[in-house]
This record gives C-alpha cells, structure tokens and sequence, in this order.
C-alpha cells in the first residue's frame, strides 16, 4: 500500500502539464529515454500524423456560452441573437481542444491562436416553434401564459484545420 | 411544456442539398406579396413596397416577387422555399417596420422551421471519432491475460489513503532525500 503510495507519489512528480497530454502510440512505446527526447518524438509524430492528413479533424469551440464538439460537415444550431447573417462565412476562434484519431491538443483555456483553424458558413436564421410558458399555483388563483419564439441560427461546420507546427510558438495574432 | 402539443412535428437538424458545404444558396425562392389598394390594413405593406421592396428585389436577384392587388380583402405574404415548404403570414393591420423585420425572417430561414420543434441543436455524420469510451479505454492490456482472481487486479485501491500512511510516506520520503544527500557528497 506504501509503496503503491509512492508510486502515485512518484507520478505525480514527474508528469509534466504539456499542450499534449495524450498520445496514444501505434508505434513502439519509446521507453528508458530521457523525457526531452520522448516529447520531441511525440510532437514530430503529431506534426507527421497532421501533414499526412491520415483522420479527421474534431474541434471543441465555445460558441456563445456553449461548448460544441464539431468536425467537418456538422450543423449546429445557435439560439438566441446573434449579429452573422445568411451567407457569411466565419472563423470560430475559442477552439478549447483540437483533436484527431491518434492525438489530442488541449488548450489552457484555448489552444493558441493561429494554430487550429474553424471555418463556419450560416445557412439559416429563423424563428423556432412557439413555446409556451405554462405557469399555474394551486389554490391561489394564479395563472400566465407566456408564448415566446427565440432566433435560431443554422451553421455549417466547412472545415476543421490544424497546422502542423505544434510546438512552435505562439503569434498571439487574430 | 410545448413538447406535450400534440399536433406539433419535431424534427431533427438539417440543411437541404448540403446547403453551405461547396457554396451558399438562399433557400428563398418565390415571394408573393396580397394586398388592397385602399384598405387601411394594407397601409404598412403598401408603404413598404412603396419605399423598399425595389432594394429588396434588388439585393436578392436569385427571389421572385409577386405583387398580387385585390380588392377589400387583408394582406397577407407568402414565400416559397427551395425544399417546397410554403409560408403563409398575414400582415393585416402590421405597421411598416415590422413588415421589414417579417420579410427579413422570410428571406433568412431555410423552409418551414418553426413548423417543428428541434430534437437536437446538432447534427454530425462522424458522432465519435476516437472511439466511444468504455471502461477498458486506456487500461494496461496485461488485464487481458492475467488469471484471475489476481491480488495485482483485485485490490482495493480506491479506499483513501489514512492519515498513518501519509506519514510513513512522508517519513519515507525524508529517508529517501536524506540518503541522496549522503550519495551527494
């Protein structure tokens, strides 16, 4: 139990909080290698697997007060108002992860800006069915119907990129 | 709630054609506009094909416009979608301003879409793609050989560690340091 103890002890020590905290290797595991090394090989690798293009791209993007999960083709839909109208194309910049088939980029909040680019095209911005608000107390004659439609706007989801230069640095320009 | 309107479709998220994925098509195709020419509840919809509907037709080549005139009867708008649905709206007694605000949402949506109500406000073709999560996810594969019941796999390892052992591992520790300082020297 101590020694189990020790072990997490000893994990914890030693995991380093790095803009990839998650590789899962299809290759042999480079093992008994300095940790420098074993980071290098895990970035080249990512940097390989994104200009191959080997999978599909997924994206978490923060899209007024919601997280989406998205990747190529998806339709989401966004209530409430928003200024974009048919038509326009839009680049959804608070990508809060990025990821592929074999790797996951995760931002602290956000990844760097530059490095994950989502591109959006509204499609549709309407009205949704009328909801009723039914309210009612018992007993103590109270009574309201509210009926509201809020705006709904359709995206379309045109592309989830990431550049393969992962570990360069950051530019900090949008 | 509204989910319990019988008579209410519910529908799920789509766009018709693949709206947006090579280009964008305004969905909007046909507009017809009924009115009197000398009722007072036609006054909002005279004045905006008055004032504004040649910029309309203007700015959205791709939208027929009908001017339908007849007589003592009330207004009323339809407009035509690219996937058939048909939307009917009056415009009896509706000012002018709000006649531009209603063309505006006819013109934006694609068909019908408050004809139903939304299951789910997201759509995707690929709805995981590292693989759905199942408990062996990121489990040493040495559980798949191993004969059980095994003391390595069956320990109770979630029970939290006790103040006693917070101790001893904080005492280890210090053994630990102080033997790397006396190989130090």
């Amino acid at each position: 139990m101590i020694r189990a103890g020790l072990q997490r002890l000893a994990s914890v020590f030693n995991s380093q909080g790095g803009i990839i905290s998650r590789f899962i290797t299809q290759n042999a595991p480079a093992q008994h290698r300095p940790a420098e090394e074993t980071t290098k090989d895990v970035i080249s690798t990512c940097n390989k697997l994104i200009q191959e293009k080997s999978h599909r791209n997924f994206a978490i993007v923060h899209l007024l007060g919601k997280q989406w999960r998205v990747t190529d083709g998806d339709l989401l839909v966004v209530e409430g108002y928003w200024p974009p109208n048919i038509g326009d194309k839009i680049t959804l910049d608070k990508v809060l992860l990025a990821a592929s088939k074999d790797f996951s980029l995760i931002g602290r909040p956000l990844v760097q800006p530059g490095l994950v680019t989502v591109t959006a095209t509204i499609i549709s911005k309407g009205l949704s069915h009328t909801k009723t608000h039914f309210k009612k107390k018992r007993r103590k004659q109270f009574m309201r119907i509210n009926f509201q439609r809020s705006q709904q706007t359709m995206l379309r989801i045109n592309s989830v990129d990431i550049k393969n230069s992962i570990n360069s640095a950051p530019k900090n320009v949008f | 709630m509204s989910n319990s309107n019988l008579f209410l479709k519910s529908a799920f998220v789509r766009a018709p054609l693949q709206n947006g994925v090579g280009r964008y098509v305004c969905q909007l195709q046909r507009i017809v506009l009924k009115f009197c020419k000398s009722h007072g509840g036609s006054r909002g919809i005279r004045d905006f094909i008055e004032q504004d509907l040649v910029n309309f037709a203007k700015q959205n080549p791709s939208v027929v416009v009908y001017l339908k005139p007849r007589r003592h009867r009330s207004p009323a708008v339809v407009a035509e979608y690219l996937n058939g649905d048909r939307v009917w709206m009056s415009m009896h007694l509706k000012t002018h301003s709000e006649i531009t605000k209603w063309i505006e949402v006819l013109r934006t949506q694609q068909g019908d879409v408050s004809g139903a109500r939304l299951r789910k406000y997201q759509y995707t073709d690929h709805p995981s793609l590292q693989g759905p999560w199942t408990p062996f996810t990121f489990k040493d594969p040495e559980l798949n050989v191993a004969q059980l019941p095994d003391p390595k796999f069956g320990a109770n390892n979630r029970i939290p560690m006790s103040a006693t052992e917070k101790l001893r591992i904080m005492f280890e520790k210090q053994k630990i340091s102080d033997e790397e300082v006396k190989t130090g020297e």
